[in-house]
């Protein structure tokens, strides 16, 4: 078991009125799965996503990640926690535009405190994995939007994650960038075992996953 | 790690170009002022630390107590240095008399070479080399001034008396004061190298003065007698109490003060002041007169503004900084959700701040160098930009950098890595309405201080304006005046030089008299006013002239007559002494008497007030009299001239002609002459200094917080960009859209008037308290400062709003 969901309870208060965000979310999920969350806008599918990711809490509930109940963990430990297992890619890419693809793949290994001539491997290893050492040097603004995306699933996987967390990965994608991409995604699962749960609009995306949760208003159906 | 940091803090500081600029520019003209007035202050404090036991010396001084205030006196009364020898005190180790000397040449016995007016030479006694420690080249520190006729000297004098020679070789060989007294030297001992006050050059035993030269001063020495002449250093043994030397010193004051004068509220005691209090202590003066001295109150005013000006650029800093996070916050997310921690991003932007403050300090180094030229003036002539590389200097420079950084750098890190990557991630920034506010705070403190200036800036000019153009009282206009060399007594001469002067075209009038009405010297006596049973006892300046005089200067006689003639003690007091002896028609007090020294004084008129100095200070009580002596020491030596007012051109002619009457006359002396009118220009340096100091600090004021404005200003125009466009689509005019973004900035900018107004309004008022002429306060000198920092204030806005508001609506919103 990679992680437990039980009860999840994420609520805000408005007008004197409580919203639901999340309501008594279940949910398990077993290392290698390729899990899509679907609903309409507002059901809380990236509410969701940023939960198990520990980038947000939640008011009520229990969350276990490979055995450690994440809610009672203090918020060191948490971002110790996701440095170490969790890879991010966004909608919208999320590239320090400051800095090049090198640079920007390097990142997360800096902060794990992996060693130079270690992390150099890596990052050529992986430039060489997606076939993008020519841009290497480009700075992201120099790239289209597939390429961009590219270097966001490279640096996501580049610190050996055993979970994936993308948000609506194709999103700004066009139809033939966005298949690549989950394409990319499907041979991770199957061949590196990587668990990956996504959040989708797109049934045809949703179809490389595993398995389907369907969110609405907050809630499992 | 670090090198990604530095990364993308270089190409952050490149992105944003205008941004960095004014960080650095705003930075660097605080760490600027702050490095070259630091400077300063460890200049000024870093004198005669080096002596050994140097906290152990002393030199003791004169405090004289009197109902006119307090004076004060570096020298004592020659008998106390013998009487604390006699006392064998067991804490002084050492007490060394001196006394300085001012020879009108030296002659080198040998080569017959002669040197004029050799400075720093002092009388003074084997203990003198026993409380400083020279390093001695050349002869025995223990008798080398034993015997009367000895002198020794540092090496920098003896290479200029006996250029060529071995020090060794020196030793024995004669030089001669003034043609009369010779003395062989004994000693050489290097010039300190470190900074000092103690500059002395030639040191002659004592024995020769008592027996050759100043022989009254040393062998009729009383104890009513203060000169700043005779001087005195101590050093206390090693643990002694210096409070226990100070008892014994005010002991000794009470013993010698006379019952006569301690019943007129007079008395004087001594004080000891520590070495290192003698640079900055402006009551007892140092020995080097052509050097001016700064004071402690003068340094820490100095301070103060240094870190005025460095809190703006850190002010500028915070709040560009705040206002540009957002702009950064997406970084912030992502390297959040990439695992970094919230130390982790605190540290990265301190780093970014502190490279920021480097490159500032960078730029202040060579700004510091301009602005020790620029600031010449005010900067001590020892000061070069040498002293910078000083390890000292160097750590505190360090110091500063790294307290710049955290000052400037800390709080806009805490805010930024405060950010919730998810919230960012999602676009959904919080409207920073509470950040705003303290960016709001910062801002209106910085125009608080840029308005303060520049109301101080217009009320400093308008008093010194007022007292400058005032009338002194007396005609200044063309007049000149020369004092004739106070050694050369021949009577002679000095007519001879008068009537010589009388005969030059230029030159309508030539008087022959003491001092001018207004002038840095002054003459006093205490004067008793006997009007049957009533008694006054005061102070009264003493001015020496006669007729022409008076009428030279276009005084006025409002009672009485005049002296009969120049050497008559007949008085002619000022109105001002009226009011201190209660007398209101000045009708009334002609043919009453002063009494000095049990002399009977008549007094023969009364003149009208003239101001004797700077009208900072109120008129004095003054009487105008004849010369009192006559022969060697008269008071008539100042030669008087007016010039012909209508052709100025030819003026330069006329005083080089006046020259060659003096080299002709004196050939020994420099000629030297001043306009009244600069005399009393000189009167106001202070106060002309202070002025400029202040329009600078007022220039840079306003630079630095018109800097933060425009940042602030680009930040909101380019964040309400959309607004703007969507604004003008609806129908917005360019002046309706520039009132809209420049209005809540104004809001700030009068918040900050109306906090500054009474701050100015008190500091000035205490400023102006100390002025005996003053103007007023006047209500527009606060309405002309508060609308000009309105009008400097829009228009740096204005180079960005126009701007904006020009921007075609079509592509802002396409670009948003």
């Amino acid at each position: 078991m990679l992680l437990q969901l039980n009860n999840i309870f994420k609520w805000v208060q408005q007008g004197g009125q409580r919203i639901f965000l999340l309501k008594d979310v279940n949910l398990e999920v077993e290392e290698g799965e390729f899990i899509s969350i679907m609903g309409p806008s507002g059901s809380g599918k990236s509410t969701l996503l940023n939960v198990i990711g520990m980038l947000d809490t939640f008011n009520e509930g229990e969350y276990e990640f490979l055995s450690e109940s994440v809610h009672t963990l203090k918020e060191k430990y948490r971002s110790n926690l996701y440095k170490e297992y969790i890879g991010f890619v966004f909608q919208s890419y999320h590239l320090l535009d400051e800095l090049t693809v090198e640079e920007n793949l390097e990142m997360p290994l800096l902060y794990k405190k992996v060693k130079g001539s270690e992390r150099k491997a890596l990052v050529a290893d992986m430039l060489d994995r997606f076939n993008i050492v020519g841009k290497k040097d480009l700075f992201p603004t120099q790239l289209s939007g597939g390429q961009q995306q590219l270097v966001g699933v490279a640096r996501a996987l580049i610190g050996k994650p055993k979970l994936i967390l993308a948000d609506e990965p194709t999103g700004n994608l066009n139809s033939q960038q966005s298949e690549e991409i989950m394409q990319l995604f499907q041979k991770l699962n199957k061949e590196d075992g990587v668990t990956i749960i996504q959040v989708t609009h797109s049934e045809k995306n949703a179809e490389y996953g595993s398995r389907i949760i369907n969110l609405l208003d907050g809630r499992k159906i | 790690m670090l090198r990604n940091y530095l990364k993308t803090a270089f190409r952050n500081v490149w992105k944003n170009k205008v941004f960095s600029l004014i960080n650095i520019l705003g930075l660097s003209i605080g760490l600027s002022a702050a490095f070259v007035i630091g400077a300063m202050v460890f200049y000024d404090l870093s004198f005669d630390k080096f002596h050994p036991d140097g906290d152990r010396i002393y030199r003791v001084t004169t405090a004289f107590k009197s109902p006119d205030g307090d004076f004060y006196n570096a020298g004592v009364t020659v008998p106390l240095a013998q009487a604390l020898v006699d006392l064998n005190m067991e804490e002084l180790e050492t007490v060394a008399p001196f006394f300085t000397t001012y020879p009108l040449h030296v002659e080198n016995q040998e080569t017959g070479d002669r040197f004029k007016n050799p400075e720093f030479v002092i009388y003074t006694e084997p203990s003198y080399f026993k409380t400083f420690e020279y390093n001695w080249l050349a002869g025995n520190k223990e008798s080398a001034l034993e015997e009367p006729n000895k002198v020794v000297l540092s090496e920098e004098r003896a290479r200029k008396y006996f250029p060529n020679k071995e020090l060794e070789g020196i030793l024995g060989k004669s030089v001669m004061y003034n043609d009369t007294i010779p003395a062989t030297v004994s000693g050489i001992v290097a010039n300190f190298n470190k900074r000092t006050d103690i500059v002395f050059e030639e040191f002659i035993s004592l024995k020769t003065a008592a027996t050759q030269d100043m022989t009254n001063a040393v062998n009729e020495a009383n104890w009513n007698n203060t000169n700043s002449a005779s001087q005195l250093f101590i050093k206390l043994s090693q643990n002694a109490d210096p409070i226990k030397v100070q008892e014994t010193l005010a002991q000794i004051a009470i013993e010698h003060d006379e019952p006569e004068m301690v019943a007129i509220g007079r008395s004087n005691t001594y004080a000891i002041q520590p070495l290192t209090d003698i640079h900055l202590n402006p009551d007892y003066g140092t020995f080097d007169f052509n050097d001016s001295r700064t004071t402690m109150s003068a340094l820490k005013s100095l301070l103060f503004l240094a870190a005025i000006l460095v809190l703006l650029g850190c002010i500028n800093f915070i709040n560009l900084n705040t206002a540009q996070a957002i702009q950064r916050a997406k970084e912030i997310g992502i390297r959040k959700t990439l695992g970094s921690s919230r130390k982790q991003l605190i540290f990265q932007f301190l780093g970014e701040t502190f490279i920021l403050t480097l490159a500032a300090a960078i730029l202040s180094f060579f700004l510091s160098k301009w602005l020790l030229i620029l600031f010449s003036d005010f900067i001590p002539t020892g000061l070069t930009f040498e002293l910078f590389w000083n390890p000292w200097i160097m750590v505190g420079i360090a110091v500063l950098l790294i307290l710049v950084t955290v000052l400037s750098g800390f709080y806009p890190a805490l805010v930024m890595s405060k950010y919730k990557p998810v919230s960012v991630l999602k676009q959904q920034i919080l409207p920073n309405s509470n950040k705003g506010s303290l960016r709001k705070y910062l801002t209106v403190f910085q125009f608080v201080i840029a308005q303060v200036f520049i109301i101080a800036t217009l009320m400093v000019g308008k008093q010194l304006n007022y007292i400058m153009k005032k009338d002194m009282g007396f005609k200044t206009e063309a007049i000149a005046y020369l004092r004739t060399p106070w050694r050369d007594t021949s009577a002679i001469k000095r007519a001879r030089f008068v009537r010589q002067m009388e005969e030059l075209p230029g030159i309508k009038q030539v008087v022959l008299s003491g001092n001018p009405p207004a002038s840095f010297s002054t003459m006093s006596m205490g004067a008793l006013f006997v009007d049957g049973e009533k008694e006054v006892n005061s102070d009264l300046q003493l001015m020496y002239g006669n007729a022409n005089y008076f009428d030279l200067y276009n005084l006025k006689l409002v009672a009485g007559r005049m002296p009969l003639n120049d050497s008559i003690r007949e008085f002619v007091v000022n109105k001002s002494y009226l009011k201190v002896i209660g007398i209101e028609n000045p009708g009334d007090v002609v043919g009453k008497i002063l009494k000095n020294d049990n002399e009977n004084l008549p007094i023969v008129g009364v003149m009208e007030d003239f101001n004797q100095h700077s009208l900072k200070y109120g008129v004095a009580p003054m009487a105008f009299t004849g010369g009192s002596y006559s022969g060697k020491w008269t008071q008539f030596r100042t030669i008087h001239f007016k010039l012909n007012s209508l052709d100025t051109v030819d003026w330069p002619t006329t005083i080089s002609r006046v020259e060659t009457i003096w080299k002709d006359l004196y050939p020994e002396s420099d000629f030297e002459y001043s306009f009244m009118d600069d005399t009393v220009k000189k009167f106001y340096e202070s106060e002309q200094k202070t002025s400029i100091l202040l329009q600078w600090a007022t220039g840079l004021a306003i630079l630095i917080s018109c800097l933060g404005l425009f940042g602030l200003v680009i930040h909101t125009t380019e964040r309400r960009t959309k607004e703007i466009g969507i604004r003008k689509i609806l129908g917005a005019n360019l002046f309706q859209l520039n009132f809209l973004l420049s209005k809540d900035f104004l809001k700030l900018v009068l918040i900050a008037f109306l906090i500054a107004t009474p701050i100015a309004w008190y500091g000035l008022n205490n400023w102006l308290e100390g002025f005996a002429n003053k103007t007023t306060l006047s209500w527009w000198i606060f309405a002309l400062s508060g609308l000009s920092m309105i009008v400097i204030s829009l228009l740096t806005m204005t180079i960005k709003t126009i701007n904006s508001a020009n921007t075609n609506p079509v592509k802002s919103l396409r670009t948003e």
